[in-house]
């Protein structure tokens, strides 16, 4: 996967050797550089020495679990990192989010689908532009999105189903409020982790967007077709901090 | 019970009961104290009357003579002196009748008896009672002592008049007596003492009642909030009679186990679980290196199909005790991203009307729900029809499919555990047949129910089925 001549260093972080060898052994294959931990512990003394550049980690292991090990590297260390997670509950997943993993994998998960995930995420914090975890809520129109746990809520306070395309979507207007941006634009900035997600038209998944937040999806009122091809949000956004829970 | 009055606690059952025995017993009791006096007062008075009859001048009492001046100056005196007309004692040859007069079988016959008791022969004995007014005797008595004649009250008292003929066709000698009235108190007594009784005993029962029936109350809250919560802090203290604490006790060892029982529950599923999906993530690696890919693809089915089944049977597991929060989602856009899902995965997915319904949901479960109805649909007919619609107090999130339904006698058993349609056992459909199950429970745990029916076509024939989830709109 990894074009050029250096290989990609990965580290991998399970306690089960079962499925951390094959997978280790599989994305070697893949043409990563793999280093394998058993515990949180040795994680953290194997990254004294060396520096990878992506760490996949296990949420449940005895000793110092996942999620603690992941705060410290997303903090400490800034490395990007991939949860393995064998709950699906979506409580794991935000949790997760929050406490700075990149993306997450449920067991048991298609190897491919994370060799794809873990380009995307590399791709992204390549570009050198890791969306700033700013925790600061977007508010238009009485609608609000939290851009952390990825949360949309109507002006009643209901919470809105987005996909995470969706959200991408949403994000980028609302970081560009009554500024057109054409489909390209638009793909480009909503092309980060995950980008298999985002292979259908844009304006298919700005349709699917405009039947959440619209009050009637074939006459839009906050996202506006633009003639010439390209959308604008067409209302103010602002900026304001998380209600303290 | 169907008295409305008829209270249906403990408390007011028990203080009703004892309240109505109380009021039945007192009434009996205040009756019979009353007949008691009565026929005292009447005893006395049929004496009295038979004492003068005897004791009349020229009349033997005893063996003694009496002389006419010592009986004269006895009538003065005696229990009935304030009552003038009391003491005369006539002698007639007839009984006169008044219009008044009413005859006392009753008292002749006991007057009767004293006589013969006291070893007196007589003829014949008449015994009435009439009003004093009516009385010539009396009236003319009352002229001559002003002192009563001006208490109205007088002519309408009762008067007792008994007659004796000694000898057939003789002279009847005649007294009078007035009836003694009832003591005024008697019957304010009896009340008075109900009264009492009724607070004493009343108050006391409700008291001790008290003792058992509040710790039975917090008993049964205690066991309404465990059944619906399942969460078993603390321990009630036990309290009240010996009975009620046993029962306390008893409840305590048995929540206990319970919650011991659901605890291990939830660690040995979530021991499964992870023990489960790592090997099962481990097989999905391994299976890469298989050559085949046709092979390869259906080993991965398989490995997908186990890991389904294995978080359905968690989340069947789980469900008893959601610990994800209620949250206020907007159900169209909820219904709108599950069927999008099936989009992306180039599912034959029609989402229908749906309008916005705004619910307090565990947003993960409900969408699991609906991804079981969906993925019945598609597994069974090819394709789902999906929509939203508000009916009669309720959001209806509806799943439809032209497949070849269910049979109407199974419907119901469609929604146990590990149950699927008998026509499509095979390999190809997969899946444990948990879907509905769990479906059916999410709806039920959000206060709501999961509907199937079959849609018929004109021709009788099964057109489809419905699949509804089914939540109430709280106001």
């Amino acid at each position: 996967m990894s074009d050029e001549a250096a290989p990609i260093h990965l580290l991998l972080v399970d306690d089960e050797a079962s499925l951390r060898e094959p997978l280790a052994e599989y994305l070697t294959r893949q043409g990563f550089v793999v280093s394998q931990a058993e515990t949180a512990a040795a994680a953290r003394s194997l990254l004294l020495e060396e520096t990878p550049q992506l760490v996949l980690l296990d949420i449940m292991m005895p000793g110092e679990d996942g999620l603690s090990l992941c705060r410290h590297l997303a903090e400490a260390k800034d490395l990007p990192v991939i949860l393995l997670t064998a709950r699906g509950e979506a409580t794991d997943r935000i949790v997760g989010l929050e406490i700075g993993a990149d993306d997450y994998v449920v067991k048991p998960f298609e190897p491919r689908e994370l060799v794809a995930r873990i380009n995307s995420v590399l791709r992204r914090s390549a570009r050198g532009a890791p969306p700033p975890q700013e925790d600061a809520l977007y508010e238009f129109e009485g609608w609000r999105l939290d851009p952390v746990k990825r949360r949309l809520t109507d002006p009643q306070g209901a919470l809105v189903s987005i996909s995470s395309a969706e959200f991408r979507l949403l994000t980028a207007f609302l970081s560009n409020p009554r500024n057109v941006l054409d489909r390209d634009r638009l793909l480009d900035m909503v092309q980060g982790r995950g980008a298999h997600l985002f292979d259908r038209a844009v304006d298919n998944q700005i349709s699917r967007l405009r039947r959440k937040i619209e009050e009637d999806s074939r006459e839009p009122r906050l996202i506006q077709t633009v003639r010439g091809g390209g959308y604008v949000l067409a209302c103010d956004v602002r900026r304001v901090a998380p209600e303290a829970k | 019970m169907k008295l409305k009055l008829w209270p249906r606690s403990l408390l007011g059952q028990m203080l009703l009961s004892v309240a109505l025995a109380l009021l039945v017993a007192q009434t009996i009791s205040g009756f019979l104290q009353v007949r008691a006096k009565d026929e005292r007062r009447e005893e006395l008075m049929l004496n009295a009357a038979a004492f003068r009859l005897v004791a009349s001048p020229g009349r033997e009492w005893g063996r003694s003579a009496q002389n006419e001046g010592e009986r004269r100056e006895s009538q003065g005196r005696g229990p009935h002196r304030r009552y003038p007309f009391s003491v005369a004692l006539e002698r007639s040859p007839a009984f006169a009748s008044t219009g008044t007069d009413v005859a006392r079988p009753g008292y002749e016959q006991r007057l009767g008896e004293i006589l013969t008791r006291e070893g007196f022969a007589f003829s014949r004995l008449t015994v009435v009672t009439r009003r004093a007014g009516s009385d010539p005797g009396v009236v003319e008595q009352l002229r001559e002592r002003r002192r009563f004649r001006d208490d109205p009250l007088l002519e309408q008292r009762p008067m007792l008049v008994a007659g004796m003929q000694e000898v057939p066709g003789g002279e009847w000698t005649i007294t009078r007596l007035p009836v003694p009235e009832r003591e005024p108190g008697s019957l304010r007594n009896v009340a008075m003492q109900t009264i009492v009784l009724y607070l004493v005993l009343v108050g006391g029962l409700a008291l001790l009642l008290r003792r058992i029936t509040r710790p039975l109350a917090a008993l049964t809250a205690r066991m309404e909030r465990f059944a619906r919560t399942r969460e078993a802090e603390g321990e009630l203290e036990p309290a009240g009679p010996d009975d009620t604490r046993r029962l306390i006790e008893a409840h305590n060892a048995m929540e206990a186990r319970v919650g011991a029982l659901l605890d291990e529950k939830d660690v040995m599923l979530g021991a499964i679980g992870h023990d489960l999906k790592t090997p099962l993530a481990a097989l999905r690696v391994r299976i890469e290196s298989v050559d085949n890919d046709a092979e390869r693809e259906r080993m991965a089915a398989t490995i997908d199909d186990i890991a389904r089944t294995l978080d359905d049977i968690l989340s069947l597991a789980r469900i008893g005790r959601p610990s994800d929060a209620l949250e206020n989602t907007e159900l169209a856009a909820l219904t709108a991203s599950v069927a999008e899902e099936f989009e992306d995965l180039g599912e034959n997915i029609v989402l229908g009307e749906t309008s916005r319904v705004a619910l307090p949901v565990r947003t993960t479960w409900l969408r699991r729900a609906l991804r079981n109805l969906v993925v019945n649909a598609l597994r069974y007919a090819g394709g789902a029809r999906v929509s939203l619609r508000r009916e009669a107090g309720e959001a209806v999130l509806s799943v439809e499919d032209d497949g070849p339904g269910i049979p109407e006698g199974d419907i119901q058993a469609m929604l146990e555990p590990f149950r699927r349609g008998e026509a499509s056992r095979s390999r190809e459909t997969g899946g444990a047949g948990l879907g509905l199950t769990l479906a059916r429970a999410i709806a039920e745990q959000h206060g709501g129910g999961l509907k199937l029916a079959n849609r018929y076509a004109e021709d009788g024939t099964i057109a489809g089925l419905t699949a509804e989830i089914r939540l109430p709109i709280s106001a």
